[in-house]
């Protein structure tokens, strides 16, 4: 079991063991003592928790960038071609309605894609799409919620927060996830929380701030109006004094905590304050997109007015950190996927500010050789209905549905799975969130089976007693 | 379609199941037969598979209905579920044991028990007697069983109290309902907090703030005079006097009503008036104004009599709860924009109030909950026959211009904008006219076009929309001013429309395809025997207000005690605050939640008296301190074996790092910086436009007043998880991650806030009583030894020469304060 492996890493039982036997009555000089080797010993390793572990099996993907299609993208007009569908609905069966945008097939895979998404179409060959997705519940907050976390009745773990548990960090001066422009509604801050893990597997939160396309183009402005995080430089103290003074913070904190016994927060606020500390020397630097070259900022679709621009720089954010180490990313669209009216438009809108981004982080990640080994994930809480809407539009469907993903060890130029003529209900293959949510961790190189945290008496895990891996994708 | 979304109620579906065929005996089938059915089969039945295969839940999942005679026999698209005598034939005992892999039922559950299995085969070999004759009544509506059916609909019930066998620990009705619900799960109360805990404790949850080292010290003198109940019970009285309890309160109000002040989505227009409202919540909360009156005047005040133009204002303000709402000023359809409006409001009102949405029947039926779409269009009516003032000008980045709400002129009211000299107001106005005359050249130009003629002038669309901004700014200008120049007093909220009438039911929420029109009312299944009905000429928004505060109204008083109880405790007794729906989480405690709502209402529905009643109970007095056992039976403290460990609210942290280094401001400041100072600016130009201020953290007052706009909160608002303003938020997340950090330990902000300290500090005499002072201030406690010596330590370690007494160094002792701002424990309630 990880569990038990987790316990017996050094780091996480050193602690442990520091607070019991400090607990029980060593003086003020050991208590000092223990906690400076203490520090010493997971500056040495880095974060205790969050060092990197020991996998169960050879891992196929290190990490995993999540392009989260916040909304419910439409399948039978981006990717699951349904000429049944355009043919029922033109003789006027039902209340049926036709795809507004044409398919082909692309490259040597044959993938059909729709016109809204002319670059991704480019990259078929190295996307292995799942066709035949299900979820719970057609309702935004409780399909979006389980897409995260399993489980839309209770308060989980997210999937990012899961990995980096089993994983731990290729990088002890980042936070191991980061989710950049998350939305603040359908479950807010539990799609990348840590529910009962230990908090700094929390994920870290980071706004961009933009501003406006339209005032971009009107005023000429391409620099955002402020870093996505602030505070990263102190003016007042040395990097040593700072040092000194998170020393004397920690020995309070674990204090603090000695007497609670048990309180997961101040557990936490003591990881995340060294993690901190190591931070501010890395993040600055890796957040500055000026770095980065006019060919590198164009191929993104990075400029000021351009309908890309906010993707291509969270694309562009994505990569730097998968580069630097960062374990477990998403980054939401900036633009939503419900589209219950207008769909032709809408669509093609939500299409154009993120395809070029998409195709790019696909291209760039394939050149520097980082695709192998890093899945990408494209997915939304669920897909949308053949049936009509207002005239224009599309409701919620959750029995079918298409997500794709690439590198990482999946098959690349894959169609697996079906739904039916129409594209209602997932009929061949069918893969529910569990199975996804299996197959993501088995690419990592954990057993979902194995993955558990006790917690209050029982085993957790993220599948909870559910998810079969789909070994039809894995490469 | 209408199947599908009743198979997504079927999965939810809570209520007991209640199908009850015909009673007639069945003459083929014998007397035992027919027991054997009663007893195992049909539970079984109607336990695990009516929720997807009945008549009552509105699903027949591959097309099977297993509720009738006939249903099970006819069978589904597989064929006959059920062949008397042939268990090898019927698909039912084929699912159940899981016999077929593609046929597993029930869906994702545990196989039932071998005995249930068992006694399946057994019926259907006996010939699977079956006495439901007759087809279940299809399509009774959904609302009608809920609110026969559903906890929350059904009005609350006052318990007697429950016994309990330990006498001694309960103090009030409260514990013994507590510490019933402990016993019975074998569980056992926490002693009591230390003093100086409970002191703590209670400042930060009535007032938002530490107590000061007198409040501490006069508190301790008390208790070891006087007892702890009395020093507690004075304690309380004397925080609920306090101007700063309508501070901290009134905010847990503006969660709820979503306030900002801004629109928020991409145009982010501020909302220069919104303030009033903030202001008027926070007096409301320090007035103990009953909680009924106070949800009248949020949502008719326009309608209610006053006796003075002060309170004509009051009530005006009030209203500004229907208009602070998100909005999307980009809309191109303002016909699309009015019914967001609307929907946003119905939105807001019941999930604030109720504490479930109304506003998911926009489109169709309730997923969920027994809401239908008529119940959303009779109240659409309500809100269609009133005027929302926004007070937004349009201009480039505003499609939708929204009118301000003019004030009568009351002495010593607060105007924010400047008047305008009599020249100005002339000039603008000539101005305007010459706009309107140009507007209307275009329209005759675009009418001669259209009617094939040659215009005798042409226009570019950069002509169309340089008046068109042009006008909207100056009717925007002219506005906020009287006709001689004199800057007007306004302010956001709602007054009844010109056109009162009903509206048409929208297919699936289309605005092109109106239906029948609905009248206006409120949701059938939470009707009540006395509710008001609405007159023809009024909008109906007074008999909403009466009808949400009926003393017969089964959510309204239970919501809002849920949500005091859990800013008190950490959590609710129903823990979904926001969701009193099915799919909501159940009470803990059902009949203490439905005691105190019925107490509540019988006491005026005084938030200050339930505040003070939990304050003083000994469940709110318990330790928080970690239990073995006990967290193993209940980790997420339920039952409240003990009070539940806290971290601060953004503002609490925020007020209480002002409050130890004395620098705080407790006056109200006048109106808001988003008034005074950034106008009608765009948004999304802080940061980028020098005349707009770079840190919306810049003065010294109390949290609750610092500029909430949407999407561009204050960083430690944003940081220590505020409420989302564009949502009804009554339960906050907590968060815990290195940003936060960051901003403790690099943050000008957080250094300001530590000089202030390192100042006060200084004028101790010695290092040692510099430190006691310093625990004693941001932890209400004096350190121990150990910490004592470690931050002597600290303070010593660079500058001590041995044989001269210890100066104070400034250096570092603004180095431990600030470490000390920067502790979890500082953050952190016990």
């Amino acid at each position: 079991m990880l569990s038990t492996q987790k316990a017996s890493v050094p780091g996480w039982l050193s602690r442990r063991q520091l607070l019991k036997s400090a607990a029980s009555g060593f003086g003020y000089l050991a208590f000092t003592q223990m906690a400076h080797q203490a520090a010493a010993r997971d500056a040495a390793a880095g974060s205790s928790l969050l060092a990197a572990q020991p996998t169960h099996f050879a891992p196929r993907a290190k990490r995993v960038i999540f392009l989260c299609m916040n909304g419910g993208p439409s399948h039978m007009d981006l990717f699951d071609y349904k000429p049944a569908l355009n043919q029922d609905a033109a003789n006027g069966k039902g209340n049926l309605l036709a795809s507004p945008f044409r398919f082909a097939q692309h490259g040597d895979s044959g993938a059909w894609v729709s016109e809204a998404f002319p670059k991704i179409a480019e990259k078929v060959d190295d996307i292995c799409f799942i066709k035949s997705m299900h979820t719970d519940i057609p309702n935004h907050s409780q399909a979006f919620i389980q897409m995260h976390t399993g489980s839309f009745q209770f308060a989980r773990p997210s999937i990012g927060a899961w990995s980096l548990y089993g994983l731990g960090t290729e990088n002890t001066n980042l936070p191991g996830f980061i989710t950049i422009n998350p939305p603040a509604d359908n479950g807010g801050a539990r799609n990348y929380g840590n529910s009962f893990l230990p908090a700094i597997f929390q994920g870290t939160k980071i706004g961009t701030n933009q501003i406006p396309g339209f005032y971009a183009a009107f005023l000429g402005i391409d620099q955002e109006p402020g870093p996505p995080l602030k505070n990263m430089e102190n003016r007042l103290l040395s990097t040593a004094e700072q040092r000194k003074q998170l020393d004397l913070i920690r020995d309070l904190n674990v204090r603090k905590l000695e007497r609670d016994a048990v309180h997961p927060e101040i557990e936490g606020a003591i990881e995340s304050f060294e993690l901190a500390f190591r931070m501010q020397d890395e993040v600055p630097s890796l957040l500055d997109l000026s770095a980065e070259s006019a060919a590198m900022l164009k191929l993104y679709g990075v400029g000021a007015g351009l309908a890309t621009d906010r993707f291509g720089r969270q694309c562009l954010l994505a990569r730097r950190m998968a580069e630097a180490g960062v374990r477990f990313i998403e980054i939401t669209s900036p633009v939503g996927w419900d589209h219950h009216f207008m769909l032709k438009d809408k669509l093609d809108e939500s299409c154009r500010a993120t395809d070029q981004p998409i195709a790019a982080l696909l291209t760039d990640l394939k050149a520097r050789g980082m695709l192998d080994d890093t899945l990408v994930v494209w997915a939304g809480e669920f897909g949308r209905t053949p049936d009509a809407q207002s005239g224009t539009g599309r409701d919620h469907n959750n029995k079918g549905y298409t997500i794709w993903m690439s590198g990482g060890g999946v098959k690349p130029g894959l169609s697996y799975g079906a739904t039916d003529e129409h594209g209602y209900q997932a009929v061949e293959n069918p893969v529910h969130i569990h199975d996804w949510h299996a197959t993501v961790l088995h690419l990592l190189g954990l057993d979902h089976t194995r993955l558990t945290f006790n917690y209050a008496g029982r085993d957790f895990r993220l599948t909870d007693v559910y998810g079969q891996v789909v070994g039809g994708i894995v490469a | 379609m209408n199947l599908r979304l009743m198979l997504v109620c079927a999965i939810f579906a809570i209520l007991p199941a209640l199908a009850r065929g015909s009673e007639n005996e069945v003459p083929e089938d014998s007397a035992a037969g027919i027991a054997f059915f009663e007893t195992k089969v049909r539970p079984l039945l109607v336990k695990h598979c009516y929720e997807c295969h009945s008549t009552e839940s509105g699903v027949a999942d591959g097309e099977l209905r297993l509720d009738s005679r006939g249903a099970i026999r006819n069978g589904g698209t597989r064929g006959p579920a059920v062949v008397p005598g042939d268990p090898e034939a019927s698909w039912l005992l084929t699912a159940v044991s899981h016999a077929d892999a593609d046929l597993k039922m029930p869906p994702k559950r545990e196989r039932l028990p071998s005995e249930a299995i068992a006694d399946l085969k057994k019926w259907i070999e006996m010939g699977a007697p079956d006495p439901r004759l007759t087809e279940p009544a299809a399509n009774k509506p959904a609302w009608e069983k809920a609110s026969r059916n559903f906890w929350a609909y059904r009005a609350p019930q006052a318990s007697s109290l429950p016994r309990v066998k330990d006498r001694q620990w309960p103090k009030s009705p409260i514990d013994h309902f507590v510490l019933s619900k402990l016993e019975e799960h074998e569980l056992s109360p926490s002693t009591d907090a230390e003093p100086q805990v409970l002191l703590r404790r209670l400042h930060f949850d009535l007032v938002g703030l530490p107590p000061s080292s007198e409040d501490r010290s006069r508190f301790l003198e008390q208790v070891k005079t006087g007892g702890l109940d009395s020093a507690l019970a004075a304690e309380v009285d004397e925080l609920l006097e306090s101007s700063e309890f309508g501070v901290r309160w009134g905010r847990h109000w503006l969660d709820v009503a979503r306030y900002a002040e801004s629109s928020g989505t991409e145009a982010n227009i501020t909302f220069p008036y919104a303030w009033r409202y903030r202001d008027y919540c926070i007096d409301c909360l320090n007035d103990d104004v009953p909680f009924d009156r106070f949800l009248l005047e949020q949502l008719a005040g326009d309608l209610l009599p006053y006796d003075s133009e002060s309170e004509r204002s009051r009530l005006l303000i009030a209203t500004g709860f229907l208009a602070v709402g998100p909005k999307n000023l980009d809309a191109v359809d303002p016909k699309q924009f009015h019914a967001d409006v609307i929907d946003e409001q119905i939105d807001a009102v019941t999930r604030s109030i109720i504490a479930d949405s109304v506003a998911c029947a926009r489109c169709h039926d309730h997923k969920f909950d027994p809401f239908t779409m008529s119940d959303y269009y009779a109240l659409a009516g309500i809100f269609a026959s009133t005027k929302t003032f926004f007070g937004t000008a349009v201009s480039p980045s505003n499609r939708i211009g929204g009118d301000p709400l003019r004030l009568p002129q009351v002495a010593g009211q607060k105007v924010l904008h400047a008047s305008l000299p009599l020249e100005k107001v002339q000039a603008l106005k000539s101005q305007l006219a010459k706009l309107r005359d140009e507007k209307q050249e275009m329209d005759d130009a675009l009418k001669a076009v259209f009617s094939g003629k040659t215009p005798a002038k042409k226009f570019t669309l950069q002509d169309a929309l340089r008046v068109f901004w042009q006008s909207g700014g100056i009717e925007g200008e002219l506005e906020k001013v009287s006709d001689s120049g004199e800057a007007l007093p306004l302010t956001m909220g709602v007054l009844e429309a010109e056109d009162i009438s009903d509206v048409a039911l929208l297919e699936r929420g289309d605005i092109k395809k109106p239906g029948a029109t609905v009248p206006r009312g409120f949701p059938q299944a939470l009707r009540l025997e006395d509710q008001p009905a609405i007159p023809d000429d009024r909008s109906g928004r007074l008999q909403l207000a009466q009808w949400l505060t009926s003393r017969q109204h089964p959510l309204t008083a239970r919501v809002i005690v849920n949500r005091i109880w859990h800013h008190m405790f950490g959590a609710g007794i129903v823990a979904t605050v926001d969701n009193f729906g099915s799919t909501g989480e159940r009470p803990s405690h059902p009949e203490l939640l439905d005691t105190l709502a019925v107490e509540f209402v019988q006491n005026g529905w005084s938030i200050k008296r339930l505040v003070r009643q939990l304050a003083l109970s000994r469940t709110y007095r318990q330790s928080s301190e970690y239990r073995h056992d006990s967290f193993l039976s209940d980790p997420e403290n339920r039952f409240l074996w003990r009070v539940s460990k806290r971290r601060l609210e953004a503002e609490s942290i925020r007020d209480g790092m002002l409050a130890v280094s004395e620098q705080i401001d407790l006056e109200r400041p006048a109106g808001s910086l988003v008034g005074r100072v950034i106008g009608d600016r765009p948004v999304s130009l802080i940061g980028l436009d020098k005349r707009l201020p770079a840190d919306l953290d810049g003065c010294l007052n109390r949290s609750v007043y610092l500029p909430v706009i949407r999407d561009r909160l204050p960083d430690v608002l944003d940081l220590f998880d505020f409420a989302e303003p564009s949502l009804v938020t009554g339960s906050r997340e907590t968060t815990n991650v290195p940003i936060q950090a960051h901003y403790l330990l690099n943050s000008p902000f957080v250094q300001d806030r530590a000089k202030g300290l390192a100042k006060r500090l200084a004028q101790e005499a010695t290092d040692e009583q510099r430190v006691k002072k310093a625990f004693v201030l941001c932890f209400s406690r004096e350190p121990e030894e150990i910490e004592l010596r470690r931050s002597l330590e600290f303070l010593n370690c660079e500058t001590k020469s041995p044989g001269e007494p210890a100066k104070v160094d400034s250096r570092q002792l603004l180095s431990l304060c600030q470490a000390l701002l920067a502790t979890a424990e500082f953050r952190n309630l016990d």
